[in-house]
């Protein structure tokens, strides 16, 4: 199996001489290609970290990490941007859009940098994006004008207009409702369906029930995984089942 | 508690901290100064003219008079407590030496007076009346402060042996605005001297009641005594004495002002900032039930401890400063009344601006009203406006980089915000262009035209001496021959009379002669062509309420002139009330006349002043350059100073404001910045829109700036200028300097501040920021 990312030993420590914290403790994960996984643990178990880690926002005070072949830590400040914007997307769990710019400017902002000038082929492909997310007739609106779920899945959309390798997502559905998280995660088994690698990080196992592969994560480092298989839109329940059974078994 | 958090907070920003209370030690110091300077000041004045027992009202006179019937005037009006006729004995500069220096290039009226008991009293630098014995030369406090002269020094006027004695307190003529020098004599060595220059009459009178000053100058006129000369009064003595202080005082309380101001916005830009960062501190403060005014005093103690602090140390810098500040106004006017008043004086100056700094924080810290506790947990510093979403849009554009695209929105949807940063680089602009414009306009060789005097490189004036038309078509007539002169002209100035507005009438200064080749500057019109035409000086058309292309009429002592007003020019010779023809008045008696001349080689003014000196002794020869330097000497080089020390401020205040408000915008974007980064802009496209937002704020600031000083600030200088009575005034400043070295210092200045502001904002870990 082809792998987009391969991450060995990562550590990562927080905190002064006197109280260091190993906030990541010899993390080691691989993610392949169009391949859908979940880390799962409580808060504050290191999850964001492992994730700004894995995506070349943070460097690790430990350990290695290729992402497409290359060692990101050979790379500078200005190549992991790079990298981030072609080949990364990312979700956040607070909806993250500059307030001055509307949807539509949001979502091709990244993906402007790159083709300057092309902005009418970039809008008609967020618009198709956003079409696609049920949200086309928001394109024009405001930051401040659309509810919560509606900004997530442009977000989603905001994620995949560079055709990204892989999309990360911290806990996209966090701050939503239920029914508004159940929009977005149909829209990520889609994406995933049209074979995206998605890595996601939740403490939620309905989250997590979605992806094929789940990783369970404690105190910065991994102490079991379950797989479950691709999840076509059925049998969820079984599935959140087996996540929440495991759970409990290691005490999360 | 509180003591704790100052002290958390100033050691988290030395820097800002401590330059925003340099700043308000600096207002403090500067306003407490201008507050003691005045207070000495308008004490020292009246004390002084007091003590000197001034004259309300004197008229010059050169030629005969006659003491019987002034005699008889001052004995018949019941206005006059009492009066005098002193004889100023005028002597050529080059005749005076002092020590190793002589008087030759001075352009004042130099000569001796001996002491009148009773009024207009010559003092020593202990304020007391001098009583000179012979041998003994009393020289003008102004030649001591110009190091012209020395306590001790040999001296010799008009080859006569004296020793400077001492120096006099001259409460009429002390200024170096006022244009004669009274040395003081013993009665014998004034008699061996009188045949070595020419007796000019100050006829000086006191009065019972002050207040009368306007019925007497009217009986005074109506008298028929002598007034073929100057006339100067009490208030216009007063205000020579007062003004080149009360001039620095008004410029110390204003660049306090200034400095208040600057201060102010250090301290919005580094609150604003703080508030930003706090802004979830605050929230959880309100939501645990603190209340309100508790939040805003722990914000408000830091402020209000840097105020006292500062306040007390501009007090103190004040005192400090107080002796050489007030050392060159005590030397020429003495202790005033107001002198005890100074320090408390100089102490409710720097409390006002301790007491600004703080109502100011408490103002701005009215926001924290606006903020609910559920909002600032919840989404941490609010928008500051919401619609920002349209124009230009990202979508529709087709030529900008995603970078330029996104600073210019930035700009764009925070006008508010952006506009106070312009509106500093617009008075940063203003503050340095206008001095320096102003400068380089009166340093300018026509600047000249503007006070009245033409264009030209030699002026010959014949003063004081009897059968002035005939001197001067001598010199005339030696003009025209010089092969080295390449025109000339002769003008006379003689009295003639007019009505005022309100039917009254008054005695007109009319310089009479051909006005066309050596023009002075005209507000209005042009010079007068035929007989049928005058023209009037600014003042003197304010006064008159005559516009060109009024008629007016003039009577010349045997006959009316019915004319036409010409033009109107600026003068500031003369007293700024003149007036230009180009008739004939034979009958008028001629009060003075000068020849103008223009050389085939300029550079050779000196040489030929020097020549025509010794040719027509009578004659005041001055090359013109050297003329208006003297004259403006003092004005210049102050202007200069203020030229310089503005640019200096301004490009010090341009870095600092740019600075504090960078980590401000820094402080405030954040989350915005930590978005962009996650998506892949790297800090390289970060400073791009960053330097985007800086360019746009910079170029409308320093446009705007520019523009203003070009109007606004051309108007004000021109204002103060013209008051004195010049002509409608334009900036001759170079245009390299003014459009080009100025704006682009200050742009370069701010640009580094800003760069240094944003230095290691991108770096701190952004991730940080998305965990909120
Ligand atoms: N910048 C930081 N400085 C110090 N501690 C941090 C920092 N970022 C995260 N932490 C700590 O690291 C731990 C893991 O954080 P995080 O990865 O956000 O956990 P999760 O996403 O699983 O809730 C937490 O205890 C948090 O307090
Ligand atoms: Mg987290």
């Amino acid at each position: 199996m082809q792998h987009i990312i391969r991450a060995e030993g990562l550590i990562k420590t927080y905190g002064g001489v006197a109280a260091r914290r190993r906030v990541l403790d010899g993390v080691s994960v691989d993610l392949g290609r169009g391949e859908f996984i979940a880390v799962m643990g409580p808060s504050g178990s290191g999850k964001t970290t492992l994730l700004f880690a894995l995506s070349g926002m943070d460097r690790p005070d430990g350990g290695r990490i290729e992402f497409d072949g290359q060692d990101l830590s050979s790379l500078g400040e200005r190549a992991l941007a790079d990298l981030r914007r072609k080949r990364m997307g990312f979700v956040f769990q607070q909806p993250s859009m500059l307030k001055h710019l509307n949807i539509l400017d949001n979502v091709i902002l990244a993906a402007l940098h790159d083709r300057r000038g092309q902005a009418a082929r970039l809008s008609a492909k967020a618009r198709s994006l956003m079409e696609g997310a049920g949200i086309a007739e928001l394109a024009e609106r405001d930051v401040s004008q659309v509810s919560g779920g509606q900004l997530q899945r442009a977000g989603i959309c905001r994620a995949l207009m560079n055709d990204p390798l892989v999309v990360f997502g911290d806990e996209p559905t966090g701050a939503l409702n239920s029914s508004a998280a159940e929009g977005v995660l149909e829209m990520l088994r889609k994406i995933h369906a049209g074979g995206t690698a998605i890595a996601l990080v939740s403490h939620d196992a309905r989250v997590a029930a979605r992806a094929e592969r789940v990783l369970f994560m404690r105190d910065g480092a991994f102490v079991a995984e379950e797989r479950l298989g691709t999840f076509a839109g059925t049998g969820l329940e079984g599935r959140v089942d087996a996540v929440t059974a495991h759970m409990r078994a290691l005490g999360i | 508690m509180y003591y704790r958090i100052i002290k958390d907070d100033v050691l988290k920003s030395k820097g800002v901290t401590l330059a925003t209370l340099l700043f308000i030690v600096a207002a403090a110091a500067l306003v407490a100064s201008g507050a003691a300077l005045a207070a000495q000041l308008f004490g020292a004045v009246d004390a002084l003219m007091e003590a000197a027992r001034t004259p309300h009202f004197m008229q010059m006179h050169a030629g005969e008079l006659d003491r019987a019937s002034l005699e008889r005037f001052a004995s018949l009006n019941e206005l006059v407590e009492d009066y005098s006729a002193g004889e100023f004995l005028n002597i050529s500069g080059a005749r005076f030496s002092l020590g190793s220096k002589t008087l030759a290039d001075s352009v004042q009226d130099n000569g001796l007076w001996t002491q009148k008991a009773g009024m207009d009293l010559l003092l020593s630098l202990d304020g007391e009346m001098i009583r000179p014995v012979d041998g003994e030369l009393y020289v003008p406090l102004a030649y001591l402060k110009d190091g012209t002269a020395a306590l001790g020094d040999e001296a010799s006027v008009a080859g006569r042996r004296f020793r400077v004695a001492g120096f006099l307190r001259d409460s009429q003529m002390n200024s170096p605005l006022a244009s004669s020098k009274r040395f003081l004599v013993s009665e014998g060595d004034f008699e061996a001297l009188r045949a070595d220059g020419s007796v000019e009459y100050l006829i000086s009178f006191r009065l019972k009641d002050p207040a009368a000053l306007g019925a007497f100058e009217a009986a005074y006129a109506e008298s028929g005594l002598p007034a073929n000369g100057p006339t100067l009064s009490y208030p216009l003595f007063r205000l020579i004495n007062a003004v080149s202080d009360g001039l620095l005082a008004a410029l110390l309380t204003l660049s306090g002002a200034l400095t208040v101001c600057i201060s102010l916005l250090c301290v919005r830009f580094t609150l604003l900032a703080k508030i930003e960062e706090d802004y979830r501190e605050i929230g959880v403060m309100k939501a645990i039930g603190l209340r309100l005014a508790t939040i805003k005093r722990i914000y408000l103690a830091k402020y209000a401890a840097m105020a006292a602090l500062g306040g007390a140390a501009g007090w103190g810098l004040s005192l400090a400063f107080r002796r050489p500040l007030l050392a060159g106004l005590k030397q020429s006017m003495g202790e005033g009344a107001g002198a005890g008043l100074g320090p408390a004086l100089s102490a409710l100056g720097a409390s006002l601006v301790a007491l600004s700094i703080v109502c100011y924080v408490s103002l701005a810290l009215g926001r924290f009203r606006r903020l609910s506790a559920a909002e600032a947990l919840r989404f941490g510093a609010p928008a500051d406006a919401r619609a920002g979403a349209n124009r230009p849009r990202l979508s529709r554009s087709r030529v900008l980089g995603v970078n330029t695209l996104l600073g210019i929105k930035d700009v764009w949807a925070r006008k508010r915000l952006y506009a106070v940063m312009a509106i500093v680089m617009a008075a940063a602009t203003f503050m340095a262009v206008v001095p320096t414009s102003l400068y380089s306009t009166m340093a300018s060789p026509g600047f000249s035209a503007y006070m009245g005097v033409g264009e030209c490189d030699l002026r010959l004036g014949v003063q004081q001496a009897e059968d002035i038309p005939a001197r001067a078509a001598a010199i005339a007539e030696a003009l025209r021959a010089d092969p080295a002169v390449l025109s000339s002209v002769a003008l006379t100035t003689k009295a003639l009379w007019t009505t005022d507005p309100s039917g009254a009438r008054i005695r007109l200064k009319v310089e009479l002669g051909d006005h066309r080749s050596f023009p002075v500057l005209y507000s209005d019109g042009v010079p007068p062509t035929g007989p049928g035409e005058i023209a009037l000086s600014a003042m003197n058309a304010a006064d008159l309420r005559k516009a060109t292309g009024d008629a007016m009429v003039i009577y010349d002592g045997s006959s009316y002139r019915k004319l036409r007003v010409s033009g109107v020019y600026g003068d500031l010779t003369n007293g700024g009330k003149t007036a230009k023809a180009s008739f004939e008045a034979p009958e008028a008696e001629a009060m003075w006349a000068a020849a103008y001349a223009k050389l085939r080689d300029p550079s050779r003014a000196a040489e030929a002043a020097e020549r025509y000196a010794t040719a027509f002794p009578y004659a005041k020869a001055s090359d013109i350059g050297e003329f208006v330097r003297q004259t403006f000497s003092a004005t210049l080089d102050s202007v200069k100073t203020a030229a310089y020390a503005s640019v200096a401020v301004a490009l010090a205040v341009a870095a600092l404001i740019s600075y504090l408000f960078m980590r401000m915008l820094i402080a405030k974007d954040r989350r915005p910045v930590a978005i962009v980064k996650a998506l892949g802009f790297s800090e390289a496209d970060l400073s791009a829109q960053f330097a985007v937002r800086s360019i746009l704020v910079l170029a409308v600031g320093v446009s705007v700036g520019v523009l203003a000083a070009d109007t606004l600030g051309e108007s004000l200088a021109g204002a103060a200028i013209t008051s004195f009575g010049a002509a409608a005034f334009r900036f001759t400043g170079d245009p390299l300097v003014t459009y080009l070295a100025i704006p682009a210092g200050l742009v370069l200045s701010s640009a580094l501040a800003s760069y240094v502001g944003a230095r290691g904002a991108g770096r701190a870990a952004f991730v940080d920021h998305l965990k909120e």
